[in-house]
């Protein structure tokens, strides 16, 4: 049982923000909300939309089924109608002819109400009266969001009585009710509805961010506004730079100075900033690098998504040097993920990244209060009381797993020097054959060491004799919806780089055959995979237009492939 | 506890040609710390790549030898997470004002409490002699075979024109001017930047050792560096005099102080608490 909403107009509409009311109150009411944004590069005008996916279950795939069409312009109705479910209705702004039409529009009752700018509030109550929302519930979840004002307040609270007395007059036989009176929890309060970008800045929190410096760019924009916000509560340093080059650059120095740095940007800032990460791998700096994934190349399409960065990332800066890359799944990982990505880049003294993508950063979801008794708390640098005791420190000192001990400046009386040219153990330039071919195995005796580290191989079903389907990062949920029910299995991977070669090779080769679902152009993980396990992947499933795969739309591809 | 001269003594023997420029910048620096009783680990160089850059390595002291141009922004990086370390930024005319000059612009706006002292020798050294953005136009270079088409940029200029909290000049030719001229600016409250005239004993036989001090003229008591019209006046002026000294000051506000006001202990000392986030997850609910 579901509800697929589609709230469709021009920007600056209130769009987004109508559809940030109805998940809370649905995700209060006990019922699991996803959405996801498709918006043009634009502040006004335009047509966009947003898609929230209402159900007495976690259901976070993206969907392409429309039930409830909300169209604020003539242009949504024309482009989203004929996509109507067949039992579907709509809810328009004007008295538009439309056979599936409600019998009244939203800018009537919204000016009844006292302001046609409430016209999202009228539409969302409505939705959420026709899935069985308590008013009351809506009612407060308004006052949470409206309370500054209580001019706006007062508007958007008849707002609210308007659509529920407008749904209920509708809604009688549609069997649209997610929650039946009395049944179902009907309020909950250890959930919670939130973005990807707004999960990735709550996990740096929880991993002991203390220091970003970053410079604006969609979609990664929205994890620097939340750590901005919360700044002056949580104490950590946010700095917007001039440019990426000086936001890893202040990154790498907060590093050195024993600050948990990370910064946040996208494909195009990103690449600006490769010799900094190069530097990163060379001084052996930690550092989380969120890159939030949209399509390229160049400015490509700067507010819809892509995962097509995987190989840059794997490959940014020039030499050899150990890396991680990480990707969440859902809103809910990107927690997890981004807190434990501070923990691997400290142990290591290594950049981790955090891949995510302009699905997972503007989409929002119900998700688990998220669990922080389990993540890492422990911090790698030494003890400045017996740093003090020591004879000298020595940055870059011999270590069999190539990590020597780290220690931050004006910690003790010992002096900590770091170089971006080679150099000794001391951390001075050096020109030296033998220090520089030591150095050189040291950095590859921790690469060895992170490769040991990975995380283990997320299965469903069973792989021997059936295809074994493979995704990452945001396609994940959609992918194991569209394969429910198929005789395929589904291996996730969370953890990139460094892959173990023969665990991989162990877990594909009893497969019948290997398919990836990616949102990329040429198939990023395809060719990591076949050089990891020299095994062929026979399938890649993709989208080239910067919009996300659904479920339909994998279902019919995925049956082509499996049966 | 008192600094002595020694304690700054580093076991790396310098990699500069004999007679460099640099070599009366490394001695000034030491005895400029030492006179500010500055213990060598409160102390952070920041620095990049070419010659001047090399300076952090000889003499014992806290050292960030990062990528050329971006020592401006790695010293904030660090200036921010550990307030409580005295940070200073060296770099050659080519890593402050060409590949850096983003970071300089906006340095001077954020206003650290950081001193940037630039090697301004109007060449790229370590190079083997290319133009550099304080070249003066004609030169004829190596890659500039027909001479040099841009003008030199005035650092100096640039910086009054955006207020940058302290502007000073002075030359590796005259050590003791140099000396009191680091004590000044690593003493001041805010972001300063001491353009210092060097010569390069390798691919300049014009402006030598002698050259500046020839001309080099400390500024006089008529000078007044809070007028910043009258600071530009002076840096705008061509002549045969070069004024050394401080040329403009302005009291701004601190960036980053209002952290250590607070109470804010460095970063390195933060511990990782994942259940502190407890309370704004509740804003999600």
């Amino acid at each position: 049982m579901e509800l697929n909403v589609r709230l469709a107009g021009a920007a600056g509409q209130g769009l987004q923000t109508a559809a940030e009311l109805l998940g809370l109150a649905a995700t209060r009411a006990g019922l699991w909300a996803a959405g996801f944004t498709d918006a043009e590069s634009r502040i006004r005008g335009g047509l966009n939309f947003s898609h929230l996916r209402l159900a007495a279950q976690p259901r976070q795939g993206v969907r392409q089924r429309i039930d409830l069409l909300v169209a604020l312009t003539e242009e949504a109705l024309a482009v989203y109608g004929p996509e109507l479910a067949p039992e579907g209705g709509l809810v328009a702004a004007g008295r538009w002819l439309h056979p599936k039409a409600a019998p009244f529009c939203l800018d009537e009752l919204a000016e009844k109400a006292g302001s046609v700018k409430t016209r999202g509030t009228v539409a969302v109550s409505m939705a959420a009266c026709l899935v069985g929302i308590d008013p009351g519930l809506m009612e407060e979840v308004v006052r949470d969001r409206f309370g500054g004002s209580e001019k706006i307040l007062g508007l958007n609270r008849k707002a609210v009585q308007e659509g529920f007395a407008a749904a209920e007059a509708w809604d009688r036989g549609r069997g649209w009710r997610l929650l039946e009176p009395g049944r179902g929890p009907g309020r909950t309060e250890d959930r919670l509805w939130l973005s990807g970008a707004q999960a990735v800045a709550l996990g740096a929190l929880a991993g002991g961010a203390s220091f970003l410096a970053g410079y604006p760019m969609s979609p990664a924009t929205g994890t620097m506004a939340a750590l901005a916000e919360w700044a002056a509560e949580t104490g950590m340093v946010v700095e917007q730079a001039e440019d990426e080059v000086g936001a890893i650059n202040m990154v790498a120095g907060a590093s050195f100075a024993g600050a948990r740095a990370m910064t946040a940007t996208s494909g195009g800032g990103f690449c600006l900033m490769t010799e900094g990460i190069s530097l990163l791998g060379m001084i052996e700096a930690p550092a989380v690098i969120v890159l939030a994934q949209r399509p390229g190349p160049a400015t490509g399409l700067p507010t819809r998504v892509a995962q097509g960065d995987l190989n840059l990332v794997r490959h940014a800066g020039h030499g050899f040097f150990p890396r991680i890359i990480l990707a969440p799944r859902d809103v809910s990982d990107c927690f997890s993920v981004t807190a434990r990505a501070f923990d691997l880049a400290e142990r290591f003294q290594a950049p981790v990244f955090v891949l995510t993508d302009q699905l997972l950063q503007d989409g929002q979801a119900t998700s688990q209060a998220f669990e922080t008794a389990g993540l890492p708390r422990k911090r790698y640098l030494l003890d400045p009381r017996e740093l003090e005791k020591r004879a000298e420190y020595l940055r870059y000192a011999p270590a069999e797993d190539g990590i020597s001990e780290l220690a931050a400046p004006g910690a003790s009386r010992h002096t900590v020097v770091v170089d971006s040219d080679e150099h000794d153990q001391a951390g001075h330039l050096t020109e030296e054959a033998e220090t520089a071919a030591r150095m050189a195995a040291k950095r590859q005796a921790k690469a060895r060491t992170v490769a040991r580290a990975d995380w283990p191989l997320e299965i469903e079903g069973e792989v021997k004799g059936r295809p074994l389907v493979i995704s990452w990062g945001s396609t994940y949920r959609t992918a194991a919806e569209a394969l429910a029910g198929l005789p395929a299995a589904h291996l996730h991977l969370r953890w990139l780089w460094p892959l173990d070669h023969e665990k991989l090779r162990e877990a594909l080769k009893p497969a019948s055959s290997i398919i990836v679902i990616e949102n990329s152009v040429g198939g990023e993980l395809v060719p990591i995979l076949e050089e990891v396990t020299r095994l062929k992947v026979s399938r890649l499933i993709n989208r080239t237009d910067g919009r996300p795969l659904t479920v339909e739309e994998l279902e019919s591809r995925l049956a082509e492939e499996v049966e | 506890m008192t600094v002595k001269l020694e304690d700054y003594l580093s076991q790396v023997a310098p990699a500069w040609c004999p007679g460099c420029g640099n070599f009366p910048i490394l001695e000034s620096l030491k005895k400029a710390l030492v006179e500010l009783e500055l213990a060598p680990e409160k102390v952070l160089v920041c620095t990049g790549i070419g010659q001047a850059p090399k300076l952090p390595h000889y003499l014992r002291v806290n050292t960030f030898n990062g990528l050329h141009g971006r020592e401006v922004a790695a010293a904030q990086g660090a200036k921010l997470a550990a307030g409580d370390l005295t940070v200073i930024i060296h770099a050659g005319d080519g890593g402050a004002y060409g590949e850096g000059g983003n970071h300089l612009l906006h340095a001077i706006r954020r206003n650290l409490d950081l001193t940037l002292v630039v090697h301004d020798n109007h060449f790229y050294a370590l190079t083997k002699g290319q133009a550099s953005p304080t070249t003066e136009a004609g030169a004829k270079v190596k890659l500039q075979p027909r001479g040099v088409g841009s003008r030199p940029l005035n650092p100096l200029a640039l910086a009054i024109s955006q207020s940058c909290s302290q502007v000073s000049q002075t030359t590796s030719a005259l050590p003791d001017h140099l000396t009191r001229t680091l004590v000044s600016a690593i003493g001041h409250r805010g972001f300063s930047l001491v353009n210092v005239l060097q010569p390069c004993v390798t691919w300049d036989k014009v402006h030598t050792y002698q050259y500046y001090q020839e001309r080099c003229r400390p500024l006089g008591a008529d000078h007044d560096p809070t007028d910043q019209l009258a600071a530009l006046g002076l840096v705008l002026k061509p002549g045969e005099r070069i004024p050394i000294g401080l040329i403009y000051t302005e009291d701004r506000p601190v960036y980053g102080e209002e952290l250590r006001a607070e109470g804010g202990r460095p970063l390195r000392e933060r511990g990782v608490e994942p259940g502190l986030v407890k309370g704004i997850m509740d804003r999600f609910r």
